[in-house]
């Protein structure tokens, strides 16, 4: 951090918050708050003085509540900039002016009690995200006590606890009377790995290591304290995380696998006794101890959709913020010009967030030294003829990368190329047909209907598979050898968002029995949300199919990832029936009916436009 | 729009049942019996006008 901040080529905004973004990648125009801390950063010699005398005390923060901070404070004792803060809120309390004491003793004069925040725009290129996590509050884990028993701490505060630094200068002691204890237990998992409705299910990562490292802290400060570790299971798997975990247990520590039921507080001794199913000798077991540490998991930051709508993210079911590809762009977010660095993306140790950090500045170097980048072949092109500037493709649009249309002007909205991902969701929303798609045009899918539905098509299952998940979901079922019906059909779209109403209508009057439309599970969509709007239209085509007579169990859609070869084979079997299910009758009903609805929508567009000719000449 | 009631029916096994719509906000649907994602959203109910 102290480099970062002598860096010469680091402009380096603290206490500022990013307000918008705009732009596209190389091109983005962020503006950023600069809180008003009325002290003045490069001035403040970081003296104390004004801290001094400052009446105002509040719990401190960094310290976790442990210790007391004044208004005006130093945040933690290694801050970048070494420069005091102003608390306002703090400062003030219910008074409508400053007591001024801090301003009388700053020998700098740096204090200024009339400071406004200020608002900077910069351009970039590329942004790297690094907003981190935040940890789990314990609290509705109610059978351990947190809230009730002083002697039941997170790990977190811990940390401040055995920290040097820390309130009580490393001296590691119980709150409820202020002296070593003696037995201490860690109970892993909390807020983690959790199928209960409570905290999360996914594991952690990082607990089970901070648990191990924290009994070696207090053994080494404390040679011969009893420590025991509740667990279900240590997952120990970064380099030399073994060998830790091993000297762990050769220092005496003891590992109990089974997580506690229960945690009661003795009133007389502040001492707690826990409750726990030994797994390991299927007993029930009660340990007596003077003090608990809840190993909390870690979450998402909870102001984390602020960051992902200004950066037009997406996350994971978990909360965190969606990776480009999970394997081969671990560091790119879905949105070109924008990387991920450390818990934003998924929870992980220093040293996972520091390779993350590494390679997301690599990654965004090769951009910003190459000065120019390729843009995809695939993006949407608009005939500006068309375009009726209804401006509903910039609406769908994930990635911002159409410029609104302006109607009293007759402006035609603008697609950014450089900024245009190719999803195609666009195109298939566009009323008007005003978009294409390069190379899935129009066109071009329906003469892949056309020839799929050329022969027998009542015999012909037509899918159409998303390129990132289903389409390979099919792949996958292929490599694995699973069987499914060789009368399936698929055409691969970039995204299932691009799957227009008119393929499927054309399907349904060329014969198709039945249209299946599959993609990315939502949390998987490699186009943000473009998903979302297949979504939207499927249930319009439903109700279409609904009020023409025709049944809307025609129409499916599934949802398939490229891990689930065995779904995609299965639901293939499954529509099979269905296709079988299927009558002469219903398929030449279906034919007719939508050859008539075209006809009559043909002529009212001919009515329409013939209406507007007369118009004009008159 | 706010959230909504909503009947859900899945046209792959023909289970029918109540869920939150939200138009903001579509989330993925999974039928509860069968897990197909075929589940359509039944349209509204309108209260038939007097003439
Ligand atoms: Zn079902």
């Amino acid at each position: 951090m102290m480099d970062v901040g002598r860096h010469p080529r680091i402009e380096l905004m603290t206490f500022s918050e990013v307000e918008s973004v705009t732009g596209y990648v190389g091109n983005f125009q962020v503006t950023v708050r600069k809180k008003a801390r009325y002290v003045d950063a490069s001035e403040c010699t970081a003296c104390a003085e004004c801290s001094k005398v400052c009446p105002v005390a509040v719990p401190d923060e960094y310290q976790q509540g442990f210790s007391s901070r004044k208004a005006i404070y130093l945040p933690f004792p290694q801050a970048v900039p070494s420069a005091y803060i102003l608390n306002m809120e703090n400062c003030l309390g219910n008074n409508p002016i400053a007591c001024g004491k801090c301003a009388e003793v700053c020998e700098k004069k740096c204090i200024n009690y009339d400071d406004q925040d200020e608002l900077v725009k910069i351009e970039v290129g590329v942004i790297i995200t690094a907003t981190g996590m935040q940890v789990y509050d314990p609290t509705e884990y109610d059978e351990y006590g947190y809230t009730r028993y002083e002697n039941v701490i997170t790990s977190m505060e811990f940390e401040r606890l055995i920290c040097a630094g820390g309130p009580t200068e490393g001296h590691f002691i119980r709150p409820s009377d202020r002296r070593a204890p003696q037995t201490i237990g860690f109970i892993q998992c909390v807020g983690s790995r959790s199928r209960d409705g409570r905290g999360n299910p996914y594991c952690s990562n990082i607990c089970c290591m901070n648990t191990v490292k924290d009994t070696l802290l207090l053994c080494d400060h404390y040679p011969g304290i009893e420590a025991k570790v509740f667990y279900m299971d240590i997952r120990a798997f970064g380099k030399g995380f073994e060998d830790l975990y091993m000297r762990s247990k050769e220092e005496g520590v003891r590992y109990i696998r089974g997580i506690p039921g229960e945690v009661i507080e003795n009133p007389d001794t502040r001492n707690l006794t826990l409750t726990v199913e030994n797994t390991t000798t299927g007993r029930l077991e009660k340990h007596e101890l003077e003090m608990i540490v809840l190993s909390q998991g870690v979450i998402p930051r909870q102001d984390g959709d602020s960051i992902r709508k200004l950066l037009t993210l997406s996350t994971t079911s978990d909360g965190f913020i969606m990776e480009s590809h999970p394997k081969l762009k671990p560091v790119d977010a879905p949105t070109r010009g924008i990387y991920l660095a450390g818990c934003v993306e998924s929870p992980k140790d220093v040293k996972d967030s520091v390779t993350q950090a590494s390679a997301a500045a690599a990654r965004a170097s090769i951009l910003l030294n190459a000065g120019k980048t390729k843009v995809e072949a695939i993006t949407s092109q608009i005939d500006t003829d068309k375009c009726n500037y209804c401006g509903i493709c910039a609406k769908v649009c994930p990635y911002n990368a159409i410029l609104a249309p302006d109607r009293k002007a007759e402006k035609a909205p603008i697609i950014i190329q450089a900024a245009c991902a190719g999803c195609g969701a666009c195109a298939a929303e566009c009323p008007q047909d005003a978009i294409t798609m390069r190379h899935f045009t129009d066109e071009q899918m329906m003469a892949q209907i056309e020839a799929i539905l050329e022969v027998e098509p009542h015999k012909h299952l037509l899918t159409f598979a998303c390129n990132w998940c289903s389409y390979a979901g099919g792949d996958d079922a292929g490599t694995a050898r699973l069987q499914y019906p060789t009368t399936c059909r698929l055409i691969r779209t970039m995204c299932s968002g691009r799957v227009d109403e008119k393929f499927v209508w054309h399907a349904f009057r060329l014969g198709a029995p039945i249209v299946l439309v599959s993609g990315c599970h939502f949390s998987d969509c490699h186009y943000i949300s473009a998903v979302r709007w297949t979504q939207k239209r499927m249930d319009r085509m439903w109700n279409k199919l609904d009020k023409l007579g025709i049944r809307p169990e025609r129409l499916r859609l599934e949802w398939i990832s490229a891990a689930e070869g065995q779904k995609f084979a299965k639901v293939m079997r499954e529509i099979e029936d269905a296709v079988k299910a299927v009558t002469t009758e219903e398929i030449e009903f279906t034919m007719k009916v939508l050859a008539e609805e075209e006809a009559k929508n043909k002529a009212k567009k001919e009515k329409r436009k013939a209406k507007a000719a007369a118009e004009v000449t008159a | 729009m706010a959230p909504r009631e909503t009947r859900f029916k899945c046209l792959h096994c023909g289970h029918e049942y109540t869920g939150t719509y939200d138009p903001d906000n579509v989330t993925e649907r999974t039928c509860p019996k069968c897990r197909s994602n075929s589940v359509r959203r039944l349209p509204d109910v309108k209260p038939t006008e007097k003439k």
